[in-house]
């Protein structure tokens, strides 16, 4: 797959308003995550001579810059809960344990929903809301900012 | 070396650092408010994080959400800029202790020098003429009264912890003392968190005139001349120029050893700036340090051709200075442009700027976050621009001043503008005969905007 025809694909993704595309055939696989108005494209795996194409597609750094936490627009209804601090996302009280919350628990609120770790410290980040988890929009180790939407959780 | 600093400010002084990081190929990491979202500081630096809503204290003030934002982009020094966190001791240790350099002095000479009474023992110790007054903090309204006597009025009541105008009053008479002491301790108290106070002999219609000094932390200090400052307004700065008109090769020599000599005497890193009075009779004597890159910090820069954040990022990463003398050439004068009216007591005049035309030109240069349709929040200091002019001499510094405020063009709001124009048709202006009480007598009511 060349540079030009992943462009296209984002395109692609980005209008046809899916969130999430997986393409894979013997020579690649291409996952496409879509938020709001972007796409970013991650290719897992490829052949040596498609190598050059992997760092081009490269993630941004920590924040790009035209993502800013309110432009995230997660796909299901219900409430969005957001980081009040700046850290590292874990989903897990450690990592060999079971995460927090999955998709589709019910919380109460005070619910601890997951870590976040900052300066050697690990918050516990409670639910301010109760119900349903619908969404999970963070992963494991991933830095978040202040305001990052975190969970969608449908009271 | 350096590769990644985070810049913890914002406005026009974190785009000022973030554009010296990039021409030396360091990366930049920006944090902000939710207020700051669509900030240039924000666009410019490599990478950003937010760091809390609008208000300083839940972000550009929150340490710890610095510290975490630092952690997660994998900064390896924090430039603390100047104002929020940039003289505080605490913060400066506290990124020491996470690994990260602080882009400035040691905790220690942060927390000595923002201690006004320290700082001047310290100074008298290294034999730099220092404004008479109470050896250290007044225990009592007794104390005071005595020490006040023995001074001779009129006195100044200033907080220790005080800075930036804050915290000090005149007493003219022994019958005033009283509750001058009383007010001004209370307001230290909730202004500053610490009601402590001291006295000073209070020097009338003084010139506010300061010089920047470069320290490497390793033995050797130099300075780079003077400022004038006088032009204030409730001890705000307004417009600030190198060389200062009153001050003499003799004079600049006498002073501009004794700032080394004072900061030597600290073992003083980094940029930093020693403040002076001059009384009329040419006198001078130390009033504080302040342990930062200043806002004024590019007249300097016009007239002795330098960086100085580029000094100060230099220094943290271990160089030493050279013996050589910095060479000062020229005239420069800053007009520091606010979002404020001038003709309605600087009422304050955030919102949205529809139109943002800077002046260009030979010797022109402006610092400025804003830019049109850029919408200033009503968060933070109303500054918004600084326009600096260079030429061969004030005459023509004057000159080039008044032309280029002339083209400015910056709608949608009140700017400073108008004031800075009629400032540079001022006769004691142009002779350079102004002390800080010059503004007390300014005639604001008759500003006009520019036609264009």
């Amino acid at each position: 797959m060349d540079l030009e025809q992943i462009r296209e694909l984002l395109k692609l993704v980005a209008e046809s308003g899916v969130t999430e595309v997986e393409i894979e055939d013997e020579e690649f696989r291409i996952v496409i995550r879509t938020s709001h108005a972007e796409s970013t494209a991650r290719v897992i795996s490829q052949p040596a001579a498609t190598q050059v194409l992997a760092d081009a597609t490269a993630p941004p750094p920590f924040v790009d810059l035209n993502h800013t936490p309110e432009a995230e627009v997660p796909t299901s209804t219900g409430r969005i809960l957001r980081a009040p601090i700046v850290g590292t996302y874990y989903a897990s009280p450690s990592p060999d344990a079971e995460p927090f919350v999955q998709v589709g628990d019910v919380v109460k609120p005070g619910d601890v929903l997951c870590i976040i770790e900052a300066m050697k410290l690990m918050n516990e980040i409670e639910a301010e809301v109760g119900g349903t988890v619908k969404e999970i929009l963070v992963e494991n180790a991933q830095p978040v900012q202040y305001d990052e939407p975190l969970f969608v959780v449908e009271p | 070396m350096l590769r990644k600093v985070l810049i913890a400010n914002r406005g026009e002084i974190a785009l000022r650092i973030i554009r010296t990081c990039h021409e030396m190929g360091i990366k930049t990491v920006a944090v902000y408010s939710t207020a700051d979202r669509d900030s240039l500081h924000v666009r410019f630096a490599d990478e950003a994080v937010c760091i809390g809503p609008p208000p300083s204290r839940e972000s550009y003030l929150r340490a710890d959400r610095i510290i975490a934002a630092a952690e997660v982009t994998g900064a390896d020094a924090v430039h603390p800029g100047y104002g929020f966190l940039a003289e505080n001791a605490e913060f400066a240790e506290i990124c020491e202790d996470h690994g990260l350099v602080f882009i400035g002095p040691t905790a220690d000479t942060i927390r000595m020098m923002g201690d006004k009474s320290l700082a001047k023992s310290a100074m008298r110790a290294a034999n730099v003429p220092v404004v008479p007054g109470s050896d250290g903090i007044i225990e009592d309204l007794g104390v005071a009264a005595s020490v006040a006597l023995e001074m001779g009025y009129p006195v100044m009541v200033k907080a220790r912890a005080g800075g930036g105008g804050r915290g000090m009053r005149i007493v003219h008479a022994a019958d005033d003392l009283e509750k001058h002491y009383l007010a001004a301790a209370s307001e230290a108290e909730s202004a500053f968190g610490d009601g402590g106070l001291y006295i000073e002999k209070f020097v009338p219609r003084p010139r506010h005139v300061e010089v920047q000094v470069l320290g490497d932390g390793q033995g050797r200090v130099k300075h780079f001349g003077e400022r004038e400052c006088s032009i204030q307004r409730r001890h705000q700065k307004l417009v600030e120029e190198s060389p200062s008109p009153v001050v003499n090769e003799e004079l600049r020599k006498a002073m501009g050893d004794a700032a080394v000599r004072g900061a030597m005497s600290v073992n003083y890193r980094g940029a930093g700036t020693m403040e002076f009075l001059v009384d009329a009779e040419g006198k001078y004597y130390f009033m504080e340090m302040n342990t930062r890159i200043q806002v004024e910090h590019p007249v300097t820069e016009e007239v002795a051709d330098c960086d100085l954040v580029q000094y100060q990022l230099l220094v943290a990463m271990g160089e030493t200075l050279s013996d050589r003398p910095a060479v000062m050439d020229g005239h420069a004068i800053e007009c520091r442009i606010n979002a404020e009216d001038p003709s309605r007591g600087f009422a304050p005049s955030p919102g949205a700027i529809t139109a943002f035309h800077p002046p260009g030109g030979h010797g022109v240069r402006v610092d400025t976050h804003a830019y049109a349709g850029y919408v200033i929040p009503p968060f933070y200091d109303s500054m918004i621009a600084k326009l600096i002019v260079r030429a061969k001499s004030r005459d023509l510094a004057i000159k080039k001043m008044s032309r280029a405020l002339d083209e400015f063009v910056i709608e949608g709001i009140h700017t400073t503008i108008p004031f800075h124009r009629k400032l540079m048709t001022e006769q004691k202006f142009i002779d350079g005969d102004f002390d800080t009480t010059f503004l007390e007598s300014f005639d604001f009511s008759d500003l006009t905007n520019h036609v264009h």
